[in-house]
């Protein structure tokens, strides 16, 4: 009896962590190949850029806005940042590129700010036309064709080394991924500035007149969300050798739904990075393990859209179940 | 001397802020209709053949289907939700359309297409109205569920019909106007009609203005809400069915950014996200900013990659100023 009530409320509690345990096992059942070593490495590989961009938006998310702008910050960091390799070296180049991050992060913030863009769909067009924008500029820089990273005399070893490396069994970018979440993780339940994120999005009104800093936090959040989405072109363009212009295209939404079927509700003011993870390795994990079943990539995409309509219905479900107001 | 003489530049400088203010509140409340204007008066002294009629039929026609679509995500968004899934239905809709069409008279090959959508738009209202789930994040995952449906049934291949009549739908004429203008005046007129002096048009306005005051007021709003998105369904694949005898294929690959592209042109024609605001032909007047903007681009023979930049710039500014002018209007109050 006891334990009917515990796997209830661990089925509440933890929808997506019991969708991934059920996942695993009929995977490891149905092909042992999945528990080999070579596939772990690959599912380390395929965590990288896509777990970025998702820590990055859960923060925009704390606040109650969504930053469509991930994609036009991706494409323009990649070539922005292939294109210096050369001219400068890979340091430079990648200190610019972070560096770029952080000032379309802030130029986001300023735009939102200067207008008073304070309901969730403001902000989200606003900076879907930043993306846009940005979008641009990266086509422009590489006249619309695909620079290929074997055609830089540079050294670039370091984007090698994050492309292919590893430390012992662990893939160099699962390291950077860690780092990261370890860092926002901290940030967001040991400082005063994670904290003020939640109450800015819980209600930014009340969080105003209770003296909160509302303004600096949401030029926080959109600043690490740039940074974010910088690293993870960094990562990415480093695995796939090239630097598309284009290469940003999707980021925002998967990101967006793997913060959403994580469990941090889209309204804001409540959640963690920890349950991102957790939806960013849902839709990581569920591709490896329909490609190992053999699904082809069409039924894929369908069984991912099944999968997460659930996800975020039932997630729905046990915040009603539970008292929240809607 | 000197007292009046201020008095007299203060009050003058007064005036004129006055009647800035007062222009620039003209502007803002239609932020879109002014970008518009901005952009006709323009191309008077371009030189091109902007004005010739060939050139604005043209133009009209090929934003009509991104126009219709609008006029259905109107009518959510009025409700307070918004639907994110109309690429997929567009999709989808397109090709049962061509798919039908080989075995079917066109006319219930359409009617199949539409129930399609229709049946699209239920299970979002069932979501989002019965579930209350948040109509931006549901419908973002039944946009990509519809999307791996299209690529199953097509193999990811665009697929085409040998029923010639099928592809007149969207590319005849009548007495010189394309049939798309024509058909895009006709849902014009009829959602406008719903939205505007039906009682279920304006019980959308008061759900959308205040959920819970609106069912306290005894307006049946689970029913309202849930029918503005089956319309919604309805009208994207209408617009599907268009897009599909257009360009006489029906392909998983249409619709990619459609759906942010017309929710971003109804917001900013002047449709609150936050519902209860706006109006089916403001909703129009959005998506025309985009279609105007193009062509005038085109017409002056702008690169293409800079076009883009034009256009991000467009859509951060007008938003910008709406946002700046509720801001004002906030802190007056």
């Amino acid at each position: 009896m006891r334990v009917m009530a515990l796997l209830r409320r661990l089925v509440k509690e933890y929808l997506v962590l019991v969708m991934l345990i059920v996942l695993i096992v009929i995977t490891m059942i149905a092909e042992p190949k999945f528990f080999t070593p070579a596939n772990l490495t690959n599912i380390m590989r395929q965590f990288g850029p896509l777990s970025l961009v998702a820590l990055g938006m859960t923060f925009v998310v704390f606040a109650g806005f969504i930053d469509l702008s991930i994609p036009g910050m991706l494409s323009l960091v990649t070539v922005v940042t292939v294109s210096l390799i050369d001219p400068l070296g890979q340091v430079p180049a990648l200190m610019i590129g972070l560096g770029l991050g952080i000032v379309m992060g802030l130029l986001n913030s300023f735009v939102v700010l200067s207008c008073g863009a304070l309901t969730l769909a403001e902000a989200l067009f606003i900076t879907y036309g930043m993306s846009t924008l940005y979008g641009a500029l990266a086509l422009i820089v590489t006249g619309g064709t695909t620079p290929h990273m074997s055609w830089i005399k540079a050294d670039i070893s370091l984007y090698q080394a994050v492309g292919k490396g590893s430390l012992g069994p662990i893939s160099i970018s699962f390291l950077i991924f860690l780092g990261c979440l370890l860092v926002l993780y901290i940030f967001q339940s040991r400082t005063r500035m994670g904290r003020t994120v939640m109450l800015t999005g819980g209600n930014k009104e009340a969080a105003f007149l209770a003296g909160v800093p509302v303004k600096k936090s949401i030029v926080f959040i959109f600043t690490i969300c740039g940074l974010m989405t910088a690293l993870a072109a960094v990562v990415l363009f480093s695995r796939v050798t090239t630097a598309s212009p284009v290469s940003g295209l999707n980021y925002e939404t998967n990101a967006l739904l793997a913060v959403v079927v994580g469990g941090t509700p889209i309204k804001g003011g409540r959640g963690s990075v920890l349950r991102t993870v957790l939806g960013v390795f849902l839709v990581t994990l569920m591709s490896n393990c329909l490609n190992l079943l053999g699904a082809s990539p069409y039924m894929q995409v369908i069984l991912k859209g099944i999968i997460l309509v659930i996800a975020i219905w039932l997630d729905n479900r046990k915040e009603i179940s539970s008292g929240g107001k809607i | 001397m000197s007292g009046t003489k201020n008095g007299a530049a203060l009050s003058s400088r007064g005036v004129l802020g006055v009647s800035l203010e007062k222009g620039f509140r003209l502007a803002t409340k239609q932020t879109a209709f002014a970008a518009i204007a901005a952009m006709f008066v323009i191309m008077i002294f371009s030189g091109t053949n902007f004005y010739s009629t060939y050139n604005l039929l043209d133009l009209l026609s090929s934003a009509s289907i991104l126009v219709i679509l609008a006029f259905g995500v109107s009518f959510p968004v009025i409700c307070g939700g918004c639907d994110l899934s109309i690429g997929g239905t567009l999709c989808i809709s397109g090709i049962i359309a061509i798919r039908c069409v080989d075995f079917m008279p066109i006319p219930l090959a359409i009617l199949t297409a539409i129930l399609a959508g229709a049946l699209v738009g239920f299970i979002n209202g069932f979501f989002v109205v019965r579930q209350r789930t948040e109509p931006f994040i549901i419908t973002l995952g039944m946009d990509m569920l519809l999307k791996g449906i299209s690529q199953q049934v097509t193999d990811a291949h665009p697929i085409t019909t040998g029923n010639p009549n099928f592809m007149m739908i969207a590319n005849g004429d009548l007495f010189g106007i394309p049939n798309l203008v024509l058909i895009m005046i006709l849902v014009l007129a009829l959602t406008h009609f719903l939205m505007r002096y039906t009682q279920f048009g304006r019980n959308c306005y008061a759900i959308g203005g205040d959920y819970d005051v609106a069912m306290y007021s005894g307006i049946p709003v689970v029913k309202n809400k849930w029918l503005a998105f089956v319309i919604c369904g309805a009208i994207a694949a209408f617009a599907g069915v268009l897009l599909s005898s257009r360009l006489n294929a029906g392909s998983s690959t249409y619709g990619q950014t459609t759906a942010l592209v017309v929710n971003c042109g109804v917001v900013i024609g002047g449709t609150s996200f936050a519902g209860g605001i706006g109006s089916i032909p403001q909703s129009g007047i959005g998506i025309l900013v985009f279609a105007v903007l193009e062509n005038c681009l085109n017409m002056l023979g702008i690169d293409a990659y800079i076009q883009q930049i034009f256009k991000g710039l467009v859509i951060a500014a007008i938003i910008w100023v709406d946002c700046f002018a509720r801001k004002r209007k906030r802190e007056a109050v």
